[in-house]
C-alpha cells in the first residue's frame, strides 16, 4: 500500500499538486470500508477525491496489471454524473492517472450518446470503470444477468449529488444504489457535492436508511474561494419594469464586460434567453462570429461538445449559456463570468461564480446583469446571503410512485424479484423510508393486474408471476420499458432536424405544435423554418436571417429561492426606512420615489396589497416576496377563500415578487381579509380544493403519466400499435378521475402540487409570517412599479365558482360587445 | 322530446339538431347521427400494457341511450371509427355493445367505416350492424368519416374530434369539444368517453358550437392571423 501511495504522491508531484488533507481522508475512508459525501466548491479535486482509493485498493490487490485483462476482471467503479454532457470529460479525467499507477483498468461511458457497436461490446463485457447517467445505469439493471454484472462491484460514485438530489432522477438513483447494495453487500457509495444547507440528508438519502453500519462520513474539502458579486448599473432606471423584456439596453456595457476579459461566460436563466442574448451580442460585435457561441442542455451534443472545447482550449471569446454550463467540466481560461437576469437562488450564483478562476485559491467574481431594474435589489440581496453563509437546502423527494412503479418493472426486467424482498429493499432507501403498506400493494397491483384482486383485467399484464417471481414475459412491453426509462427528464421532447440531414437538438413538444408550416423561429442559434412533423422529428430548413419566434422552454420555472427571498425581503424593508446601501440599491432611488408616491415600499413586517382598476377589470396585487411558486399557491387559496363567499371568476398571475388576482367586478377583499381570509388554518384542506378549481395538479400528472408508462415518445418503427396507445396523460387525468378515483398516481399528482410545487409547508410559514404581519391596502389610480411586471406577466391561471357554461355566456357576451 | 341545451339549425332545406350528447340529430330521416365512439380503446390500451380503468365503454352506450330516449330515432349511423382496435375486441367490451345492441333491436344501425374500422375489423355480424365504406349518400348528404371528401354534398363527419379554445374578458380561457360547421359541410365531436380532443381552426364562414355542461352553444371565436 506505501509503495502505490508513493506513487500517487509522485504523480500528483508531476503535476505540481500536492493531495490535500481531505483528499487523503477519503482514500482513508474508503480503504476501511466506508462510505460518505465529500463537499466542496467545484474544481477543488473532488474526483481525485473519490477517484484514488480504489485505484489504492487495485494495486494492493495486484489486481491491476496492465497486460491481458482476465477474463474475469468485471466493473469494478461505477460513476454516475447528472448530465451526459460531463460523462466523457469525467471519463477523461480518471483516465490521467492509471498509467503512471501501473493499473491496466478500462474506463468506458455508457449514455444516451454511446454507439450501438460501443453497447454491444459492454453487452459482453463491461469495462473495469464506467461513466454513466442514472438512466443508463438503470437501464443496466434490466438486465437479465444484473446479479453477474454487477457482482465484483466495489464502489459507486454519485457525482454532483445535489444537483440530483432534489429531483425524480435523484430518487432513481436511490432506488438504483438500493438495487447495487442488494446485488453486492460490500458495495462502498460516495457522494460528491457543492455545498448545500442540509448535507446531512444529502448523507441518508445517498446511503439509505436500511443498513445500520451505513452511516458514513461527510468530508469537507478545500475552504471556498474568495467570491466577489457586483451588478453593471442600468445607465437609465426603467420605473416599470417588465420581466419579459429582453433588456437590450443593457447590450453596450455587457459587451464590454465581455471585452475586459480573456473568456467569458454568460449564464441566462432559461435556454430561450440564451437564443436571445446570443443574438443580441452577434448583433453588436457581428466581428466576433466565429469566436461566440451559446450552450444549452436542448442542443445536439456534438455542437456542445464543440463549444466545451472551445472553451477548454480558451479559442472562444464568450459563450452564452444555461445551468447546462454550471456543472463538473474544468474550463480554466474562463476569467469573466456574468449572470442575466435574476440569480434565483444563492448557491446558484455561487456555483456559476466559481467557473472563473477555475483554480483553488484564486477569486471567483460574477457580475449580475439585471434584465429589469427591480432585479437590482435581487442582486443586493444575493451578496448578503453569499456574506452570511444561508446556502439553501436542497429537499429531496419523497415516495414518488410512479418512479417506484417504473423501478417494479426495471427489476421484474432485471432477473425478476420477489415482493417481500425488494419492499425492504426499497423501503431501506430514504425516499420511501415511509411508504404505506397500501401504497406498495398499489405498485405491485398497477403493473400486475392493473386493480385490486376482485376487479382485475384478464387483459392486462405487464408484470406476470412465475413460480413466486414476478417479471416481465412481453417482449414489445420490455422494449417499451427500456425505451421509457430516459423519460424522467424530458418532457415531450422532440428532436430538431433539417431535412437535408443532420440534428440540431430537441425542444419541447409544445411549442413545436404551436408552429405551422412555414413559420419561422430562431434555434441553435440559427434561424429556421418550421416544414412540418414527422417521426416524432419536426423538421426544419435554413431560413433566411430573419427576426422569428424563440422558442419558450420550461426552464424558466426556477423560483427564487427562500433563502434569497428573505434576503429581499430585509432590503426592501430598510429601502423602506430610506436606507439606501450599495450602488445597486441607490441606483433604484427613482423606481423606489414613484413606488412610495403613488402607493408604498412595504416594510418588513406589512403585506401590500394594491388594488388597480384598469379596462381588464379590477386588479389585486399582493407582495409577500416569497418566490413564483408560493406565489401561485396563495394566489389560488385566496382566490378560492374569497369565490367561497359569492360567484366570481379570478384570473391569476404570479412572479417571484408578488401575485395578482383579477377579476371583472370587485371582490369583498377587507371582508374577506376580516373573515381569517390568510390565515394558515385549514391550509391542508383549502389548499387541495382551491387546486381542484385549477388545472395545476393535471398539468402536473403530465410527468407522472410519462414516468409511470401510461403515455411514452413514440417508437420508431412500431407502426400502427404504437399510434393506437396514443393519449396524451390530460385524458387519463379525466378517465382516472372518473373511473378510478382511488388511483394513487392522482394522489401523488396532487400531492406533488402542493409540496414541489406549491411548497406548501413554506406556503405555511408564509401565511404565519403575514397573519403575524399588517396588511396595507393601497389604491393606487395607475399601476405601480411593482406591481408592472405582473401585469404583462402571460401565465394565468384562474379560479371560479361561476358554472361553466355560466362563464362561456359571459366570455360571448364581452366578445359580442366589443364587436359592437 | 327536445331539450333547452340542443341547437336546431338548418341545412339543405331540412333541420338538424345538435344535441350536448354529442350527436347530430335528423329528424325528418328520423336518424341519429354519432361519430368517433372508439369502443374498445381501453381495453386496446390494457392489452398494450398501459392501465386504464374499466367504465368508459357503459359511460359511452349510456349516452347514447340518452340521446335515443329524446328523439324516436329508427336509425343509427356511426360516422366511423366505431371499434378503437383489433386488440381492443376484448370479450367484456363486445358484450357490453352486444348488450345494449339487444335491447335496441327495433333501430336499425350503421356503420360507415372509418380509418379505425379497417385496421379493426367489422362488428360481429351478430350485432345486426350494417357496415358500408363511406361515403354513404342521401339526398344533398353525404355521411362520411374524414371531412370534405365528398364533392358536392354536404358532408357529415367525424375522425377529428374538433375542439375550440376561447378566450374571455379577465383574460380567461376554456377548451371544448365542438360541432364544426363549415358551408359544405360540418363534423361532429368525439362521441366516446376516452377520446381526445384535436384543435380547429375556423375559416371564414364557419360556425362552432361548442358542448358544456349539457348545453351546445354557439361561439364566436376570434381568428388568430
Amino acid at each position: 500500500m506505501d509503495e502505490a501511495l508513493e506513487r500517487v504522491e509522485a504523480w500528483f508531484a508531476s503535476r505540481g499538486w500536492k493531495p490535500f488533507p481531505f483528499q487523503r481522508d477519503v482514500w482513508r475512508a474508503y480503504l476501511t470500508g466506508e462510505s460518505g459525501l465529500v463537499h466542496a466548491a467545484t474544481g477543488t479535486g473532488k474526483t481525485l477525491a473519490a477517484w484514488i482509493g480504489p485505484l489504492l485498493e487495485a494495486s494492493e490487490l495486484s489486481d491491476a496489471s496492465p497486460a491481458p485483462r482476465p477474463a474475469s476482471r468485471k466493473l469494478r467503479v461505477a460513476w454516475i454524473t447528472p448530465l451526459r454532457a460531463l460523462a466523457a470529460d469525467t471519463a477523461e479525467s480518471l483516465r490521467e492517472p492509471l498509467e503512471a499507477l501501473g493499473i491496466g483498468w478500462r474506463v468506458e461511458t455508457r449514455t444516451g450518446d454511446t454507439s450501438p457497436a460501443q453497447r454491444a461490446r459492454q453487452q459482453r463485457r463491461l469495462p473495469e470503470a464506467l461513466v454513466t447517467t442514472p438512466e443508463s445505469l438503470t437501464l443496466l439493471l434490466t438486465r437479465e444477468d444484473v446479479a453477474d454484472v454487477f457482482g465484483d462491484l466495489r464502489l459507486v460514485v454519485v457525482d454532483e449529488w445535489h444537483e440530483l438530489m432534489g429531483t425524480k432522477r435523484g430518487v432513481q438513483v436511490e432506488l438504483a444504489l438500493a438495487r447495487l447494495r442488494a446485488l453486492c453487500p460490500d458495495v462502498r457509495t460516495w457522494g460528491l457535492s457543492a455545498t448545500i444547507g442540509n448535507l446531512d440528508v444529502a448523507l441518508r438519502a445517498l446511503l439509505g436508511v436500511g443498513a445500520p453500519n451505513d452511516r458514513g462520513r461527510i468530508i469537507r474539502g478545500v475552504e471556498p474561494k474568495e467570491i466577489v458579486v457586483d451588478a453593471l448599473i442600468p445607465p437609465v432606471i426603467e420605473r416599470f419594469p417588465w420581466a419579459g423584456h429582453l433588456g437590450t439596453q443593457m447590450l453596450p456595457q455587457l459587451v464590454v464586460a465581455i471585452e475586459e476579459g480573456r473568456s467569458a461566460i454568460v449564464f441566462t436563466n432559461t435556454r430561450s434567453q440564451t437564443e436571445i442574448w446570443y443574438q443580441a451580442i452577434l448583433g453588436a460585435r457581428p466581428d466576433w462570429a466565429g469566436t461566440i457561441a451559446l450552450h444549452h442542455g436542448s442542443l445536439d451534443r456534438k455542437k456542445r461538445d464543440w463549444v466545451e472545447d472551445g472553451l477548454r482550449t480558451g479559442k472562444l471569446r464568450c459563450v452564452v449559456a444555461t445551468s447546462s454550463l454550471d456543472l463538473g467540466v474544468d474550463f480554466s481560461p474562463v476569467d469573466r463570468v456574468l449572470q442575466v437576469g435574476s440569480p434565483k437562488g444563492i448557491a446558484r450564483l455561487l456555483q456559476r461564480a466559481g467557473r472563473s478562476g477555475h483554480r483553488p485559491g484564486a477569486t471567483s467574481r460574477v457580475t449580475c446583469v439585471p434584465t429589469n431594474a427591480l432585479e437590482l435589489v435581487e442582486v443586493a440581496a444575493a451578496r448578503d446571503g453569499i456574506a452570511s453563509g444561508s446556502i439553501e437546502a436542497r429537499l429531496p423527494v419523497t415516495r414518488p410512485l410512479d418512479v417506484l412503479a417504473q423501478h417494479v418493472v426495471t427489476v421484474a426486467l432485471g432477473g425478476g424479484f420477489v415482493p417481500a424482498e425488494l419492499e425492504a429493499e426499497v423501503k431501506g432507501t430514504y425516499a420511501y423510508a415511509d411508504l404505506r403498506e397500501d401504497e406498495w400493494r398499489w405498485v405491485l397491483d398497477f403493473v400486475s393486474s392493473g386493480g385490486s384482486a376482485l376487479h382485475a383485467y384478464p387483459e392486462y399484464a405487464r408484470v406476470v408471476v412465475r413460480d413466486g417471481r414476478w417479471i416481465v414475459e412481453n417482449s414489445f412491453l420490455a422494449r417499451r420499458h427500456r425505451q421509457s426509462i430516459g423519460t424522467i427528464v424530458s418532457d415531450g421532447h422532440i428532436a430538431v432536424q433539417y431535412l437535408r440531414g443532420g440534428s440540431l437538438g430537441s425542444v419541447e413538444e409544445s411549442f413545436i405544435a404551436r408552429l405551422k408550416p412555414g413559420d419561422r423561429f430562431v434555434f441553435a442559434g440559427t434561424p429556421l423554418e418550421f416544414v412540418r412533423v414527422r417521426d416524432m422529428k419536426a423538421w426544419v430548413r435554413r431560413a433566411p436571417n430573419v427576426k422569428g419566434a424563440i422558442p419558450r422552454w420550461m426552464g424558466s420555472r426556477l423560483p427564487m429561492s427562500d433563502s434569497l427571498a428573505a434576503m429581499l425581503r430585509e432590503r426592501l424593508g430598510e429601502a423602506a426606512r430610506g436606507e439606501l446601501r450599495g450602488p445597486e440599491m441607490l441606483a433604484l432611488e427613482p423606481l423606489f420615489r414613484v413606488q412610495s408616491r403613488w402607493s408604498r415600499i412595504p416594510g418588513p413586517d406589512e403585506l401590500l396589497i394594491e388594488r388597480v382598476k384598469t379596462r381588464e377589470g379590477i386588479h389585486l396585487f399582493w407582495f409577500p416576496f416569497e418566490g413564483r411558486l408560493v406565489h401561485e399557491g396563495l394566489a389560488a387559496l385566496m382566490a378560492f377563500r374569497i369565490a367561497r363567499t359569492l360567484p366570481i371568476t379570478f384570473t391569476m398571475s404570479a412572479n417571484d415578487w408578488g401575485f395578482e388576482l383579477l377579476s371583472v367586478d370587485a371582490p369583498p377583499l377587507e371582508e374577506a381579509l376580516a373573515k381569517d381570509l390568510l390565515s394558515p388554518h385549514a391550509l391542508l384542506e383549502d389548499v387541495p380544493a382551491s387546486l381542484n378549481a385549477t388545472e395545476m395538479a393535471k398539468r402536473q400528472f403530465r410527468e407522472i403519466a410519462r414516468v409511470a408508462g401510461l403515455v411514452f415518445p413514440g417508437l420508431p418503427r412500431s407502426g400502427k400499435t404504437a399510434r393506437q396507445l396514443q393519449a396524451s396523460s390530460s385524458l387519463f387525468f379525466d378517465v382516472f378521475r372518473q373511473y378510478d378515483p382511488g388511483n394513487l398516481l392522482l394522489s401523488q399528482a396532487h400531492r406533488e402540487v402542493l409540496e414541489r410545487q406549491l411548497e406548501s409547508s413554506r406556503l405555511g410559514r408564509t401565511l404565519e409570517r403575514l397573519t403575524r404581519g399588517r396588511v396595507v391596502i393601497t389604491e393606487p389610480r395607475r399601476v405601480t412599479p411593482l406591481a408592472f411586471p405582473l401585469l404583462v406577466d402571460r401565465t394565468r391561471e384562474r379560479v371560479s365558482s361561476e358554472s361553466l357554461a355560466d362563464r362561456i355566456r359571459r366570455m360571448q357576451a364581452a366578445l359580442e360587445k366589443a364587436a359592437g | 322530446m327536445a331539450s333547452d341545451g340542443d341547437v336546431t339549425l338548418e341545412i339543405e332545406g331540412e333541420p338538424v339538431v345538435l344535441m350536448p350528447e354529442h350527436a347530430l340529430w335528423l329528424p325528418e330521416r328520423r336518424t341519429l347521427l354519432v361519430a368517433d365512439a372508439h369502443f374498445g380503446k381501453a381495453a386496446t390500451f390494457r392489452a398494450g400494457g398501459i392501465f386504464v380503468p374499466r367504465g368508459t365503454t357503459a359511460t359511452t352506450l349510456a349516452r347514447l341511450d340518452a340521446a335515443l330516449a329524446r328523439t324516436d330515432a329508427t336509425r343509427i349511423v356511426f360516422l366511423g371509427d366505431l371499434l378503437h382496435a383489433r386488440e381492443g375486441r376484448s370479450p367484456e367490451t363486445l358484450r357490453l355493445v352486444a348488450e345494449w345492441r339487444a335491447s335496441r333491436g327495433t333501430v336499425e344501425v350503421v356503420l360507415v367505416r372509418g380509418n379505425h374500422d379497417r385496421a379493426a375489423g367489422d362488428p360481429p355480424e351478430s350485432l345486426g350492424i350494417a357496415c358500408v365504406d363511406p361515403p354513404l349518400l342521401e339526398d344533398a348528404f353525404a355521411f362520411t368519416h374524414h371531412p370534405r371528401s365528398v364533392e358536392g354534398y354536404f358532408d357529415v363527419a367525424g375522425h377529428v374530434h374538433p375542439a375550440v379554445r376561447l378566450h374571455g374578458r379577465g383574460r380567461q380561457f376554456e377548451r371544448l369539444p365542438c360541432f364544426w360547421v363549415r358551408r359544405d359541410g360540418m363534423v361532429l365531436p368525439a362521441f366516446g368517453d376516452f377520446t381526445g380532443l384535436g384543435d380547429v381552426e375556423l375559416a371564414e364562414g364557419d360556425r362552432a358550437f361548442a358542448v358544456a355542461d349539457g348545453v351546445v352553444m354557439e361561439v364566436a371565436v376570434e381568428r388568430v392571423e
